[in-house]
């Protein structure tokens, strides 16, 4: 059908959204088609263990499928995306949870420090190349946290269970990253 | 889309006890049901055991500052709760289910999280998600659109679990949870509260002896308003021998133990 | 960034590896604003992860049918949670005005009594005040007591609950028996402030009911006996009662922290 094919196509994911708290299961599977293979690979990259991404998927996108009506409800704050993420991170901590309690915690990949190519330095000004520069001079250790708790927006204790490091660690490398930071950017 | 952490987010920890009383004393109508309690209490899942009229009840009230103590001191992560206290910011990292437990019976299951949620002023746009979420870990997703008044007696114990975890607190509150439960349910049970266990600290008050060995990774006895016993379930079965009374080791560790107490008590 | 990542930066960042972290932070808050690059990282997807999402597909489909259709979406958010509140006051309400209904009554049938519509007024929404708070009627009373909400505003939410229903009572009969309508309404405001302000001592139950009887004992009685217009209830009392509710209202704000504690006194 042509016509609700370039409707679909025109929606944003708020719409989509709204569509699927209407029960519209197209709408559904044209949302789980576009943002999915985002959430995966953003999820793969805190995760080397292909099951537990899988099954966070899932529950994520299961539970937008039941709640639907009160994710529309509430968006006014915040984009489908962003709190897509915000689902997939709390699924993800509850899945180290059962899997802390039954020993197996899947080891989270530490990013390595990769020189930037030759073609990124080519690219054009991106915004914040200072603060990317001081990124790169942390230790990995500090960056791992920073990630977690800044651009993913763990707490610290999920942070701590998801490193599996102790929550004081947690905080003091936190205030370390800070202070390194703020040093290095001003 | 990046969040701030803010300093005090980061700060060290001070507190070294999520939950920590010292010389409690609170009443119960007239009567003195907690009397002079030493109590501290980290992460884990902590089994609260003692007979009926111990002051189980009333304990576990004072720590969800539904009761205020008549004396002693008691600070709940890190900041103290008796007396004239700012109340709302520990409460916020409070989960708390009360025995008897009371509803609406017109709100739907996700209606009545979501109300609970919002009274424990979250931040309005992490509520929905939130609340999907404890209804997905009690495992009552396929009754999240049903009214409170037609479900059984089970599956309103796991809505009333359901909004004391969806908070995430770090100190969590549980006062005879498994009433109701059938034994599967029971087991599932165990699973949610040792993952919750994990990071925050639970205190699960229960009749059931097996409850507590099975699913906690420490117990505290109490009898007549008094500690009694701290420890490991493995320490509690030691406690036993072969002449206590029950039918499990852990039940004859308990029988052991609150005898002793009564002795000493009388003596 | 302003300006999107090329197509080998997205494809390095689905595969996993390769790209600097400096480069995976900027390129993953790029991507949560800008569904073209989503749409560019969809296409670059490595064929493993494609496997993953299907796998993932189907797991989906079995859940969705086995499980509830998508949630109604909440409207009137308030309306939802105060409906059992309106449901306990009902049978006070129904008093309240049936009361009031006689008092308008009674004015027509004796013209020598003072107006009790008047003198009524004050009292009319303390019963329903001490049923909001009331540790009987509530059934989550316990729930409640412990979160971080309840104190005096959310008194103050379900006061002006009752207020919202017994106001417009209260107005139709000072209509029908033609007294003035500041006469009506201040002292009931007033008394509904000073039960909240006692309330904060001696709870909010024992405060309604002392001040009710107080009232009904020292005003009501004697000047139905005597057949004459109370002092507090003449016109010129009006700038009177609208300084006690101000003074009133400021000693229960100062008093705010009293009510944290729910269970204290009630």
């Amino acid at each position: 059908m042509p016509g609700v094919r370039r409707s679909l196509d025109a929606a944003d994911e708020e719409e989509l959204v709204r569509r699927t708290a209407a029960g519209d299961r197209r709408a559904f599977d044209e949302l789980y088609r576009r943002t999915s293979p985002w959430l995966a690979a953003r999820l793969r990259r805190r995760c080397a263990d292909d099951d537990v991404v899988a099954d966070v998927l899932q529950e994520t996108y299961l539970a937008v499928w039941r709640a639907a009506g009160s994710f529309a409800g509430s968006a006014a704050a915040g984009s489908a995306v962003g709190w897509l993420w915000t689902i997939a991170a709390n699924r993800l901590v509850d899945a180290f949870r059962r899997r802390a309690r039954l020993a197996q915690v899947p080891p989270v990949p530490l990013t390595e420090t990769v020189a930037p190519a030759a073609e990124d330095e080519v690219m054009a000004a991106r915004i914040g190349q200072e603060l990317e520069q001081a990124l790169l001079l942390l230790p990995p250790e500090l960056r791992q946290v920073l990630r977690a708790m800044v651009l993913d927006g763990f707490s610290v204790r999920e942070t701590s269970l998801l490193l599996s490091v102790p929550e004081g660690t947690v905080k003091s490398r936190a205030r370390r990253a800070r202070i390194a930071l703020r040093e290095a950017l001003s | 889309m990046m969040r701030t952490v803010s300093a005090a987010e980061t700060a060290p920890t001070t507190h070294p006890w999520a939950v920590h009383a010292e010389g409690l004393r609170v009443r119960a109508g007239r009567h003195l049901a907690v009397d002079g309690l030493g109590l501290a209490l980290g992460a884990g899942v902590h089994g609260l055991l003692g007979p009926n009229g111990a002051g189980k009840t009333t304990l576990i009230r004072a720590l969800a500052t539904v009761v205020k103590p008549a004396g002693g001191r008691l600070r709940l992560l890190g900041e103290p709760v008796d007396g004239r206290a700012d109340l709302r910011r520990v409460r916020r990292g409070l989960g708390y289910l009360p025995q008897q437990f009371g509803f609406y019976p017109r709100f739907t299951v996700r209606e009545f999280v979501e109300y609970m949620a919002w009274l424990k002023e979250m931040p309005k746009p992490l509520v929905p998600g939130a609340v999907q979420r404890a209804i997905d870990r009690v495992g009552l997703a396929s009754k999240a659109n049903a009214r409170m008044k037609t479900l059984s007696g089970g599956m309103l114990r796991r809505a009333g679990i359901a909004q004391a975890i969806v908070n995430d607190p770090e100190v969590l509150l549980l006062d005879e949870p498994t009433v109701g439960l059938d034994p599967e349910q029971r087991l599932d049970f165990r699973k949610l509260l040792r993952d919750v266990g994990h990071d925050s600290c639970v205190l699960v008050s229960t009749h059931l002896v097996e409850d507590v060995v099975a699913a906690c990774s420490d117990v505290v006895m109490i009898n007549e308003g008094r500690l009694v016993y701290q420890g490991t379930p493995d320490d509690l079965i030691a406690q036993g021998g072969a002449g206590d009374a029950g039918d499990s080791p852990a039940e004859r560790g308990y029988s052991a133990l609150l005898h002793r107490h009564r002795a000493e008590a009388a003596r | 960034m302003t300006t999107h990542p090329t197509l080998a930066v997205l494809t390095r960042y689905a595969e996993g590896s390769g790209l600097d972290d400096a480069t995976v932070w900027s390129v993953e808050v790029h991507l949560e604003g800008c569904p073209q690059c989503r749409a560019g990282l969809a296409g670059a997807t490595t064929d493993g992860t494609r496997a993953l999402l299907d796998r993932v597909a189907i797991g989906l489909a079995g859940g969705i049918a086995a499980g509830p259709v998508p949630a109604r979406r909440r409207r009137l958010w308030s309306a939802v949670h105060r409906r059992w509140l309106i449901w306990a006051l009902l049978p006070w309400l129904t008093m309240t005005g049936a009361v009031l209904g006689c008092a308008v009554l009674l004015e027509r049938l004796q013209p020598g009594l003072p107006s009790l519509v008047l003198l009524l007024a004050p009292v009319a929404p303390l019963p329903g005040v001490a049923v909001a708070w009331s540790r009987r009627v509530d059934p989550a009373w316990e729930l409640i007591a412990g979160t971080p909400a309840a104190g005096l505003t959310m008194l103050l939410r379900r006061t002006a609950s009752v207020l919202a229903l017994v106001v417009p009572v209260l107005v139709l009969a000072g209509a029908r028996s033609g007294v003035s309508l500041a006469l009506v309404l201040l002292p009931c405001l007033a008394f509904t402030t000073a039960t909240i302000a006692l309330g904060a001592v001696i709870g909010v139950r024992r405060a309604a009911a002392g001040v009710g009887v107080l009232w009904t004992a020292a005003v009501v009685l004697p000047s139905v006996v005597t057949e004459k217009l109370p002092v507090v209830l003449e016109p010129g009392s009006v700038p009177v009662w609208t300084v006690a509710i101000v003074a009133l209202a400021a000693f229960a704000a100062s008093r705010a922290d009293g009510y944290r504690r729910l269970s204290s006194h009630n």
